[in-house]
């Protein structure tokens, strides 16, 4: 009786395998999409404007942010540079949400391990 | 510093041809920016090694999505070594901090030299082909190909490389992973590598916008060009040109370490 379960549970571990696969996938190709964009609008921005720029890391996240909205040349180009850099970064969430979504406990740990790594060098970036 | 409208497009065409022949040759664009960046720019290395991870990143999200799409990447294989390349990489990079500029273009001169014989060295013996099968393999010696995507992962964090050269080999040869889902996968984990130490790169100043914001830009659009338009492996004749540039190169940083010639 046991081998219809066992079909399904792995019909639906394929299943959302797939999803999971999907999601990676979707998530790095419009990560670096929105990226570049990002990245092209400031740097037109800065040449149309001939506006100087600092250097990086110098600004909070909340200044950042707010200064993009108000397409600060220099506040895009570096945003743009942070999205790439959180793209991989978005695609490990994915990948630990997928696993826990599996109940793949091994793999759970495993992803949710390299996203705390990434994390830790987030954290001293930040300090 | 603003910015001028030659150093863009100085800058846009190398991330071109950078990602352009990264993915012609599989042989990272990383292996082509710092130096041009520091031999031809006068870039300090540190920076030009943050702005080449940043491009790394570039090229695997770009590449990565693609073999994700299609089924050739193993993730869970590739995430399992990427606990060893995410701290391989914070590990370079802290070390990148402490070396001098000539110490640095020193490694990177012998990365060179490494990866323009290996270069050579396959397409001389032609590529490496298996059994179209990518599905039944079984993983072979995982410890020791932890221990290689550490040290791939260190590289990588210290030179600002995706540390392909390594990676694929061990996965091929020690792992028993097909060239191929090899290939895929190595790809795949460079994003999250480089990113942990393209950060604390980032902390430390060397991640200068107007440097890496165009270059990256030119990678993608190469990328998005090599993977597009030329869809054939490239000829025998084009990868000994990469690989004389390589050992140029190699020369040239050697040279310029031992004259003191790095812009500071």
């Amino acid at each position: 009786m046991a081998w219809w379960r066992e079909a399904a549970e792995e019909s639906m571990a394929q299943f959302s395998d797939e999803k999971a696969q999907d999601a990676i996938s979707g998530v790095l190709r419009y990560g670096s999409i929105l990226s570049a964009v990002v990245m092209a609008l400031g740097l037109a921005l800065a040449l149309w404007r001939r506006q100087a720029m600092p250097r990086s890391g110098t600004l909070s996240a909340a200044a950042l942010l707010n200064n993009a909205r108000h397409l600060d040349p220099a506040a895009l180009t570096e945003l743009g540079i942070l999205l790439l850099l959180l793209t991989p970064v978005f695609r490990v969430v994915v990948a630990v949400v997928s696993f826990a979504l599996e109940r793949d406990t091994k793999y759970l740990l495993i992803s949710f391990g390299v996203f705390l790594v990434v994390l830790g060098s987030i954290i001293f970036a930040i300090h | 510093m603003t910015l001028t409208w030659l150093q863009l497009v100085e800058l846009t065409v190398l991330g071109i041809a950078a990602g352009g022949a990264g993915s012609l040759t599989g042989i990272g664009g990383g292996l082509v920016i710092t130096p041009v960046l520091t031999l031809l720019f006068g870039v300090p290395i540190h920076q030009a090694i943050a702005t080449s991870l940043c491009c790394v990143i570039a090229t695997s999200s770009g590449a990565a999505a693609t073999y994700v799409e299609h089924r050739l990447a193993d993730i869970r294989l590739g995430m399992t070594l990427e606990l060893a390349t995410t701290l391989g990489a914070v590990t370079g990079s802290l070390v990148a901090g402490l070396l001098s500029r000539e110490a640095l273009a020193i490694l990177f001169a012998i990365l060179l030299t490494y990866a323009g014989s290996t270069m050579i060295r396959r397409s001389l013996k032609g590529q490496a082909t298996d059994p179209a099968d990518h599905e039944g393999y079984q993983v072979k010696h995982l410890p020791l190909g932890l221990a290689g995507s550490g040290a791939a992962g260190i590289i990588s964090g210290l030179l600002g490389v995706g540390g392909g050269v390594i990676k694929v080999p061990v996965m091929y040869l020690v792992m028993g992973i097909p060239f191929k889902v090899a290939t895929a996968t190595s790809n795949f984990m460079i994003g999250v590598t480089a990113a942990a130490s393209a950060f604390i790169y980032y902390s430390r100043g060397d991640v200068r916008p107007l440097v890496t914001a165009p270059t990256a830009v030119g990678v993608f659009v190469g990328a998005w060009l090599g993977s597009h338009l030329m869809r054939r492996t490239p000829s025998r004749r084009l990868v000994i040109l990469f690989s004389a540039v390589a050992f140029y190169f190699a020369v040239l940083m050697v040279w310029k370490s031992l004259h003191g010639g790095f812009a500071r």
